[in-house]
């Protein structure tokens, strides 16, 4: 956008050719004008009434118009309001030329739309000097009327950039389970350019993540950050990461693509529902309301730690807290626009009036409502044209929830692997530092038609995973885990065992064979450990009974068959499924 | 004729000639002959008492012969357009006689500087 730049520069030299239109009936006052503009380099064009003047400029459109007030036939008044028209948008000076003097006569020139007179007798300097200050004023005009329409222009260029990445966004942050029974939330259409972000996804293993994120800046700055979040949100959700690993791949993602200054203060909530319980961690945001239904109390959960993508992840810290809920308590997150929404004396809606509204809320379900309600009266809109973000998660049964897809709409049937097998066998300083469970998760989703299945597997996985690991490999006695106490110690003694691990391993074959409208998926776990005499406790305890805390009854309930081989350390579980249809 | 001097501004003319160069001549041919149409159009006018034309005529011849720097009959031209506006026309006659003569005198000044 060089163009006033270049304006400006031009202004200086002296040069500038302009055409210029003279109209004069007086022969000899027009010779002597033309003379001297000719003598200043412009290109001149007569007329000798207003009639001409006008079908001159209708004609030869000039940059400048020099027009004498008292003429024949059309006077230079009525030519001069003829002109302004055809001139249209675009400032063609008129200058009069008059020896007019009295100020009826010169209000008269300016109503007609002339800019400045120019007396009789003529002067050369002045007429040089007018020419000049026109010219200038002209090409500023322009200027202005360009910047005008690029503005415009770029105006447009922004809104339709801006449909087109919210179209890119609605694709890749899918509302994953927003739209959950359990879930309440008010997101503007175009929050995603206000630097807002909801996110929810059912776990495999059950449960259910939440993510409120709030971009600082508006418009596409903002939004751009929103699409890694979402990417690496939903992806991960899916394959069984953490809530701690989720958050540092997205603070590790920000903090390397995002500008100093732009971060995205956040909260992410991992929603157990089988333990009735919430592991929170809020970066950034206002405090995240924890209401208890029974009680009709309100606690606070204050923002422990610095946004997403502030601090490198050597520095990032994703301690979260962990809250005991009972069913129907509700915990309720927001951006800071509810909170900071102002009425006409400026004045903060606040997290006062916000608990005063929860409190005074009689029945539960109402509260989200209420505060959406009560946001609208303090500032006096009722159109939801603010960055106002708000979740309310409420614990449920997870059964009220409904069945688990993994992943929203068709699942895609052509392509993908049917028919392999493969053997992964992790050694010791593998089994030290990494867990196989998001990979080979993501491995079988790439089966066409397993993906709705994903949940049973990760669970079954992540069951043979962790007697492989415990009870095989690093050889610890579930028993210990039946109290509070023994509890710690087994997971103190799983620490210390696992530092000095230095031989062993655990092995997974896996095997997939496809059927019709569905298929066979074997997984077989080995490890190094002792085993144990499965036979003896199948006789005892009827198949599933007393393998304690080996999980085996849950994974007996979702597959065809559970066999333990060998000494006890191999386990064979064999899973069928099918397409529902 | 008196002094040059009280007829037309001598430096203001010079500047002229420069600035017209080789057009000097038709500027003076075309004024002269501009003008003296528009004094015998006076004549008609002044003689049918027409305030408004005299207006407009003298307001013409105002602005031309001060455009070639004749002082005394742009004012004398500017005078007759006064009496026209104001519609006080008596002793129009008398001026514009007046105002004939000093046509005659700037035209012989303006002829000989070609």
């Amino acid at each position: 956008m060089n163009n006033g730049m270049d304006i400006i520069e031009s202004e200086d030299t002296q040069d500038e050719v302009l055409r210029i239109l003279i109209a004069d009936d007086n022969d000899s006052d027009r010779l002597i004008l033309q003379t001297i503009v000719r003598k200043e380099g412009h290109v001149v064009y007569t007329a000798r009434d207003g009639q001409e003047a006008i079908d001159t400029f209708r004609e030869k459109s000039p940059d400048l118009v020099l027009l004498d007030a008292l003429m024949p036939n059309v006077d230079g008044f009525e030519a001069a309001r003829t002109i302004k028209q055809l001139a249209g948008d675009n400032l063609v000076p008129i200058i009069f030329l008059t020896s007019l003097r009295d100020a009826t006569s010169l209000a008269d020139c300016l109503a007609a739309g002339g800019l400045d007179f120019l007396s009789k007798p003529y002067n050369r300097i002045i007429l040089q000097a007018k020419i000049k200050a026109f010219a200038s004023m002209r090409r500023l005009h322009e200027t202005v009327q360009q910047q005008r329409d690029e503005i415009s222009l770029h105006n447009d260029r922004l809104i339709h950039e801006q449909e087109v990445a919210k179209q890119v966004f609605d694709n890749i942050a899918h509302p994953g389970c927003i739209d959950a029974p359990n879930i309440k939330y008010l997101l503007s259409p175009m929050a995603v350019f206000n630097g807002d972000l909801v996110l929810a996804s059912r776990k495999p293993s059950g449960g259910m993540y939440v993510f409120l994120g709030d971009f600082t800046g508006h418009g596409l700055p903002a939004a751009i950050g929103a699409m890694p979040v979402s990417e690496i949100f939903y992806g991960m959700a899916l394959k069984g990461f953490s809530l701690q690993d989720i958050l540092r791949e997205i603070n590790k993602k920000l903090k390397r693509i995002l500008p100093v200054g732009v971060f995205c203060c956040a909260c992410m909530i991992d929603l157990s529902f089988r333990k009735g319980s919430a592991e929170i961690w809020v970066g950034g945001l206002p405090d995240v309301l924890i209401y208890r239904t029974k009680k009709h109390e309100l606690e606070n959960l204050r923002s422990t730690h610095l946004p997403l993508g502030v601090v490198d992840n050597d520095r990032f810290d994703t301690e979260s807290q962990i809250v005991q809920l009972t069913k129907g308590d509700k915990i309720l997150l927001w951006s800071d626009g509810i909170i900071e929404a102002t009425n006409d004396e400026d004045e903060m809606f606040g997290e006062d009036r916000v608990r005063e509204v929860i409190l005074a809320t009689q029945d539960p379900d109402h509260i989200f409502d209420n505060i959406e309600k009560a946001v609208e009266i303090h500032t006096g809109r009722d159109e939801q044209d603010d960055d106002y973000t708000m979740v309310e998660a409420t614990m449920v049964n997870e059964s009220e929830l409904g069945d688990y897809f993994g992943e929203r709409g068709v699942s895609h049937f052509a392509g993908g692997p049917k028919d392999w097998s493969m053997t992964y066998e992790l050694r010791p300083q593998t089994l030290k530092e990494f867990n196989p469970l998001p990979l080979i998760t993501h491995l079988l989703m790439e089966v066409p038609g397993l993906r709705p299945h994903s949940g049973k597997i990760y669970t079954m996985l992540s069951e043979l995973y962790s007697n492989a690991l415990e009870h095989g490999v690093l050889d610890l006695h579930s028993d210990l885990k039946a109290s509070a106490d023994g509890f710690a110690r087994y997971y103190m003694e799983r620490t210390q065992k696992l530092e000095s691990l230095n031989e062993g391993y655990v092995k997974f074959y896996i095997d997939h064979k496809p059927v019709t409208d569905g298929g066979v998926l074997t997984i077989m776990v080995e490890d190094t450990g002792k085993g144990f005499d499965y036979l003896a406790k199948e006789k005892a305890n009827h198949r599933t009974e007393g393998y304690s805390g080996r999980g085996i009854p849950l994974i007996n309930t979702m597959c065809r068959s559970v066999k333990y081989l060998g000494k006890g350390n191999q386990v064979e579980v064999i899973f069928d499924w099918h397409v529902d249809v | 004729m008196t002094n040059i001097e009280d007829h037309l501004d001598i430096e203001a003319l010079k500047d002229l000639k420069d600035i017209m160069e080789n057009e000097f001549e038709t500027l003076v041919n075309t004024f002269i002959t501009d003008s003296q149409s528009k004094l015998d159009e006076l004549d008609e006018v002044v003689a049918a008492d027409d305030a408004e034309a005299i207006r407009k005529l003298s307001h013409s011849l105002k602005g031309s012969s001060s455009n070639v720097c004749a002082l005394k009959l742009s004012e004398m031209a500017r005078e007759l357009e006064a009496m026209g506006k104001d519609q006080q026309t008596a002793g129009a006659q008398e001026l514009l006689l007046r105002l004939k003569q000093e046509f005659e005198n700037v035209s012989q000044v303006l002829r000989n500087n070609l």
